[in-house]
């Protein structure tokens, strides 16, 4: 590659400077920015060409519209069938996002409000996904769409972390042990409805 | 009938500074060298060892974004996009899944990853369309007009 372009930075600077052999380095230096606008670019990148000028094709409103439909009637089908494979979701519970399936164990670093072997709802799920589709939401899906249930099962507390401050050569010094609450769930489903529009 | 006196003095035995140092000492009974057994080497190390232990807390949040960050980015070369433009556009469609979601897909849900990138492509699309002033629908992702709020 790099003898190609040492080629046609050769042939650009004998264009320019035909007269004067003696000065080519200093002129390959100089006029290589210069003279890149001249040349068809020999490697590919994404600045070769600006980002607009890729070839799409304009479909119409209509036509957009009834392959819309289109889709959406095959997934309603789909999950009115109930044939996707296992599905997993990712819901937003506890301040964090979680990947789950079902059968899945999640641990979260704090206490909830419900006791052990109660039967919680997540209701924040923001994607799901199946086998040959999936469903994003735009931030999150309706309730009425996907279902996702999960059992408390263990409200148990972290090993002991120590959070340790130490000045050198300040006679500063802080130690606080630190026992955060946790609380084990447990997925038990993930259910579709067919009611997407 | 059950003596419990003997048992509790057995065990309530010793100076109060032995168990003060057996306190620290069982911290650094793992370390290497005399730092495991001399209290005055062990009480630095084990001072040491929690003032790291209490930085990395922090820091390993950090690193781990960049890692995710990094991966997200190499799985989306692979479908001819670049991380900033992934992201970007998919803030503009108001899909809030943070990085990591977004790397475990990348990882483990290749398809669901192509859906993102799909959508953050017809997004780039539209505004660079718009940008350029034709005013007119990309083509592409179908589910885009799906609003389910």
């Amino acid at each position: 590659m790099a003898l190609t372009r040492g080629a046609g930075l050769w042939r650009t600077c004998c264009r320019l400077v035909p007269r004067q052999p003696l000065l080519l380095s200093a002129a390959v230096r100089t006029q290589s920015t210069v003279s890149g606008d001249l040349l068809p670019c020999p490697v590919q990148t994404s600045l070769s060409s600006p980002p607009w000028q890729g070839k799409t094709v304009l479909v119409s409103e209509e036509e957009e519209r009834s392959r819309h439909a289109a889709v959406v009637d095959t997934v309603n089908q789909l999950i009115h069938k109930q044939d996707f494979g296992r599905l997993f979701a990712v819901v937003h519970f506890a301040g964090r996002q979680w990947k789950v399936t079902n059968e899945d164990l999640i641990q979260i670093e704090n206490h909830i409000d419900a006791e052990c072997g109660e039967r919680i709802r997540m209701e924040k799920v923001l994607l799901v996904g199946a086998e040959e589709f999936t469903l994003i939401g735009r931030p999150l899906l309706g309730k009425d769409l996907v279902r996702v249930d999960a059992t408390v099962i263990e409200k148990t507390e972290s090993w002991p972390k120590i959070n340790m401050v130490f000045w050198k050569r300040h006679r500063y010094q802080r130690k606080k042990i630190i026992i955060q609450p946790q609380t084990v769930l447990r997925i038990n489903s993930i259910e579709l409805a067919p009611r997407l529009t | 009938m059950v003596f419990l006196s003997l048992s509790c003095w057995i065990r309530n035995r010793g100076p109060d500074r032995y168990w003060k140092v057996q306190e620290v000492l069982k911290h650094a009974r793992h370390f290497r060298g005399r730092k495991n057994r001399c209290y005055s080497l062990a009480v630095l190390a084990v001072r040491r060892a929690f003032v790291y232990a209490t930085k990395a807390r922090r820091f390993k949040k950090r690193n781990m974004r960049t890692l995710w960050i990094t991966r997200i980015a190499a799985a989306s070369r692979e479908h001819g996009m670049k991380y900033p433009a992934l992201m970007h556009n998919l803030t503009k469609t108001s899909v809030q899944l943070n990085r990591r979601v977004i790397c475990d897909l990348a990882i483990t849900e290749p398809r669901s990853f192509l859906s993102l990138a799909k959508l953050a492509r017809a997004r780039q699309q539209e505004g660079l369309r718009a940008a350029l002033g034709d005013g007119k629908e990309p083509p592409g992702v179908l589910s885009r007009v799906v609003v389910l709020q």
